[in-house]
């Protein structure tokens, strides 16, 4: 017992004297900082952070040396960007100077965030400025925008529309699934039941001769991003969740949209394992031409397209907008950490990134930044930017901008994503769904 | 039973204290590194958990017992930890099990044993993080090696259909983890008494018998050990079936580890995520020294 | 004394010879062996597979071998992709040997103390097994702070200081269970020689100890290499370890599956080589060898 005594006694007498040694230097407010020197900043891998990169290595050679500041770009994996950000944040940490943001996180990092003044968002599309407005200050800068798109097989869908004997067999999938008889209609003009008929026309366990397994993959993990793209179906129906900060997620719209996913599951018309997709399975199941067409994210169609990376499918892959007219826009962005020490050399670079001349080398690097003057000019880089400009303007949506917005969304994957395969009923999953909401909307 | 070092009569009261010196020295680094990497952090996670602190508010504000509130109002925490009890009962089981056969069986002299011991104990050299990203790939139904070679056998799997994800979850658990209580019952083996073995072999009994009445109650703490390393990870595990499941489809296949990584970092709420640790611990703790006392039941248990 | 070792300690490392089996039966278990090492290594050998495929194979032939293999994968991790690969590698093994050192100066006399000299009692030992029980979460913030203190934020030292306090319990663990299997005779023995008791742990005990320590060693090193979660919080980039580089082929447009299942193969090999040097240890028991020696 004695020994017992002294060794707790050792330990809490070491733990005292280093706590006297540590106290306080934690949770200083920042600093400007001298306006020179190195700043840092935090990006994920994919086509935002190679094109950002070759931005900070242009700036570090060219205004950077006026300025006195070098930029230095930190990639983390996509997954764990905003795990490693929250807990830099919640230390209060000066680490990093200027965080990777998105219009669906802004709510929650604000708090630890500076907002932005000065800054002119003329040139940048509203819809992605608004989305990182938060209580009338800026707190962050736009970058690169999001939206999702219809990806699918025009070799088989032109195939359909050519030929009068497929054209009647889809007549009759489509009196059974719908209850009606529906002609084929080219993807740019269909609406979320042709997506459905579509899904099943395209489906062996529907019909036999199809030339794909499944019709389509949802992406039904339990998983945030997953969320946005239900969102479409949901808004596509004419639903919303929220009206004047009631949460709306037991309407019509709401049920419909979940059906759509449970009906589509069920029947086989996606695979079984889509439970589980997300991006990456999603390119996977276009990829190796067992699925004709999906929802899915707009940067996706390079890869698709790239007869090195998809030598079954390049070329015959064509975007054209949701089914149901509605597309998820986010933009992801750049934000100034509240605690970086070096405020003031942070911000030079940020108004350099503002600018037209450093987004258009950001579009020619390979991202896709959210102006649409720089997308128009620069449609020579990549042919989908004509179409992400006008998808934008023309079907796109943002999810409101709340604190916990972050939290609806993973909340919502978690509370439908049972329902989205059939494993839960939708009407409970809505119901839990919209309390969880209408208590994060506060 | 022989007496001990301690209950020697020569010993004398200076010799104690030398002895007391010796296990103070003995035992500094240990101090040292608890003092500073120990205490501090479990005092400060500990305070965390009653304060407010989350991303949107960052007062870090006592909150008193807030977080605990919020923790079980909500089902999900429960839910969280059903399923890891359910999921760590079945994968330590099934590994413990396999991991004594498979400990057994290389327990002898075969050609291409060295070569084999090594490539039995490779899964658990492959970080979990990425292992969970290889399943992924193996797994697909598209484009992965498993469903294709199962398809060119006449065999349609749906590997992660709501249905098959949670057996599928178990299997991949134990295809990792065998090898780690293979690897610390085979080492245990290893210090067997052979005599034992020859006495009981000498005496007629079956292969079975022999095991169940003497390599069992003699390997008794390794076995303990053995289980309760695996059982403590397998009470944490988040790696594989983060990368695989993110926890759904729903809830059904979330962790307590994935529940209290998305509470802090999803939800960014810091005081409920320690508090919901601090639960654990605190429901686990009582079992810890029952385990202990089994595991170095030999040595302490002859001094009493 | 050699009487009294050999009494106590031979071990039936190998099964009796007296019973050695036919050759016939041997090969049975060679194969069964075999076998279960060739299951429970699919996921390794796919990876293996995919690492030399073109990205384009990869989704056309699953199952075949590469019809036109590439080393494009392993050089994208090695140099090709703009990641500094060979310093995430550097930096693992500094991370990963300086643990398993850090661990064993530790848990060695410190369990010693407590199993032998009665120091502080099971209690240490309950306390430290408890904290393995607590998610490493719940740390991370708390880690990351007092290591911004501490200046130990994105270091090489502080990650091996992260990673030795999750893996001191097993480290307590095994060791406490192995020094229980030591009969106290030999350290009485060597008390009455007059031998201190720094003499009796460092030339009897550590000795005896050895094929544990090689066991604990071979863990350590393979999960303090394999660790992701303290190393995403408490490395930025000076001391980010190969298992968060890998992370970086998930992007946001998919997974670079040839690229990750590479760097995932390439970050097998050092666990796997410290296996193969520790095995000899472990395979020959090494109990009944050094104490006879």
């Amino acid at each position: 017992m004695r020994r017992k005594a002294m060794a707790l006694g050792a330990m809490v007498v070491s733990a005292a004297l280093l706590a006297g040694c540590s106290a306080g230097s934690n949770g200083s407010a920042g600093d400007e900082g001298s306006g020179e020197g190195t700043v840092k900043l935090v990006a994920w891998p994919g086509p935002e952070g190679d094109a950002m990169s070759k931005v900070v290595d242009a700036y570090n050679a060219g205004q950077g040396e006026d300025d006195g500041v070098d930029v230095e770009l930190t990639l983390l994996s996509r997954q764990d960007t905003f795990s490693k950000e929250a807990a830099l944040m919640a230390s209060k940490s000066s680490d990093v100077d200027i965080y990777f943001t998105a219009s669906y996180n802004i709510g929650q990092f604000a708090p630890s965030l500076e907002p932005l003044t000065d800054i002119d968002t003329s040139a940048y599309f509203p819809v992605a400025a608004e989305g990182l407005t938060y209580e009338d200050e800026l707190y962050a800068l736009p970058l690169d925008v999001s939206n999702h798109f219809l990806l699918y097989r025009k070799d088989l869908t032109d195939a359909l529309l050519s030929d009068p004997a497929a054209q009647a067999e889809y007549e009759t999938v489509s009196e059974s699934v719908l209850g009606e008889k529906r002609a084929p209609k080219d993807p740019a003009e269909w609406d979320l039941d042709d997506f459905k008929v579509a899904a099943a026309y395209f489906s062996k366990s529907e019909n036999p001769d199809s030339p794909t397994e499944y019709g389509t993959i949802l992406q039904a993990k339990n998983l945030l991003y997953n969320t946005m793209i239900w969102n479409d179906v949901l808004w596509g129906y004419g639903g919303n969740w929220e009206e004047d900060g009631q949460a709306a997620l037991t309407s019509d719209a709401a049920k419909k949209a979940v059906e759509l996913y449970a009906d589509i599951y069920k029947n086989g018309w996606t695979s079984p394992d889509s439970a589980q997709a997300e991006f990456p399975e999603t390119q996977a199941a276009l990829q190796s031409g067992d699925t004709a067409f999906a929802i899915q994210w707009s940067a996706a169609f390079a890869a698709l397209n790239d007869p090195a990376q998809s030598p079954d499918v390049a070329g015959k892959i064509a975007i054209a907008p949701v089914p149901g007219g509605k597309t998820h826009v986010h933009a992801l962005a750049v934000s100034l950490n509240k605690y970086s020490e070096n405020k003031a050399a942070a911000k030079k670079f940020l108004s350099f990134l503002a600018s037209t001349d450093a987004m258009t080398q950001y579009a020619q690097a390979g991202g896709i930044p959210p102006m649409p003057e720089v997308l128009e000019a620069q449609a020579a880089v990549n042919p989908a930017f004509a179409q992400v400009s006008e998808t934008i303007d023309e079907n796109g949506f943002s999810e409101p901008v709340f604190p916990k917005t972050f939290q609806a969304y993973s909340k919502l994957a978690e509370d439908l994503s049972g329902a989205w395969v059939g494993q839960t009923d939708v009407d409970d999953a809505l119901e839990t769904a919209n309390a969880n909401l209408q208590e994060l909307l506060g | 039973m022989p007496p001990t070092v301690a209950e020697r009569p020569r010993s004398s009261a200076t010799e104690r204290r030398k002895r007391t010196t010796a296990a103070v020295i003995l035992s500094l680094p240990l101090i040292l590194f608890a003092a500073v990497f120990v205490i501090y952090p479990l005092a400060s996670g500990a305070l965390t958990a009653f304060q407010s602190s989350t991303l949107l508010d960052q007062s870090n504000e006592p909150n008193g017992i807030d977080n605990f509130v919020s923790l079980f109002r909500s089902d999900g925490f429960a839910k969280a930890a059903g399923f890891t009890l359910g999921f760590s009962a079945a994968v330590v089981a099934i590994e413990m099990v396999l991991g004594f056969a498979l400990a057994l069986l290389m327990n002898r002299a075969f050609p291409g044993k060295k070569l084999f011991f090594t490539l039995l104990l490779l899964p658990i050299m492959v970080a979990p993080a990425l292992l969970g990203v290889m399943f992924r790939l193996l797994l697909n139904g598209d484009i992965g090696a498993l469903p294709a070679l199962l398809d060119s056998v006449g065999l349609s799997v749906s590997l992660f259909s709501p249905d098959s994800v949670v057996p599928l979850l178990v299997v991949l658990d134990v295809l990792q983890w065998t090898p780690f209580t293979f690897l610390i019952i085979y080492a245990g083996l290893q210090s067997f008494p052979k005599e034992l073995l020859e006495a009981s072999a000498m005496d007629g009994a079956g292969y079975l018998r022999s095991l169940t009445s003497v390599i069992v109650p003699v390997l008794k703490p390794v076995l303990f050990a053995a289980f309760f390393l695996r059982a403590i990870d397998a009470i944490r595990t988040f790696d594989v079936i983060y990368v695989l499941t993110a926890g759904g489809p729903g809830t059904s296949t979330t962790t307590l580890s994935i529940y209290i990584y998305k509470t802090a970092f999803e939800s960014g709420d810091f005081g409920k995520a320690a508090a919901a640790a601090l639960v654990v611990l605190v429901c686990l703790i009582p079992f810890v020294p029952f385990i202990v006392r089994r595991i170095s039941s030999t040595g302490m248990e002859a001094k009493k | 004394m050699s009487v009294l070792v050999n009494d106590s300690t031979t071990t039936a490392a190998e099964r009796p010879p007296a019973k050695a089996p036919g050759h016939r039966r041997a090969w049975v278990f060679t194969i069964v062996a075999g076998v279960i090492a060739l299951i429970v290594n699919v996921p390794l050998l796919n990876a293996v597979l995919v690492s030399f495929k073109p990205d384009g194979e990869i989704a056309k032939n699953p199952i075949s071998l590469p019809t036109s293999p590439t080393l494009d994968h392993y050089a994208n991790v090695l140099y090709a992709s703009g990641y500094d690969f060979p310093r995430f590698f550097a930096n693992s093994a500094m991370i990963a040997v300086g643990t398993v050192l850090l661990v064993l100066v530790i848990a060695i006399p410190a369990t010693y103390a407590i199993v032998r000299l009665n120091f502080g009692g099971r209690w240490i030992i309950s306390s430290a097994s408890g904290l393995r029980l607590l998610p490493a979460i719940f740390f991370v913030v708390p880690f990351f702070i007092l290591f911004s203190t501490l200046g130990l934020a994105d270091t090489i030292p502080g990650l091996i200081a992260a990673n030795t306090f999750l893996n001191l319990p097993l480290a307590i663990i095994l060791l406490s269970s192995a020094l229980g299997d030591i009969p106290q005779e030999i350290e009485e023995a060597a008390a009455v020689d007059g031998a201190s008791i720094y003499r009796t742990l460092g030339s009897i005990v550590l000795p005896l100890l050895a094929p544990t320590m090689v066991a604990v060693s071979v863990l350590v090193f393979i999960f303090s290499w394999n660790d992701y979660l303290f190393a995403l919080v408490l490395s930025t980039s000076s001391a980010t370890p190969v298992t968060l580089g890998a992370a970086n082929f998930i992007t946001s447009t998919g997974i670079r599956w040839g690229d990750i299942s590479a760097a995932s193969v390439l970050s097998t090999l050092p666990p796997l080589l410290f296996a193969v040097f520790a095995q000899r240890y472990l395979v020959s028991g090494l109990s009944s060898g050094a104490v006879k020696g």
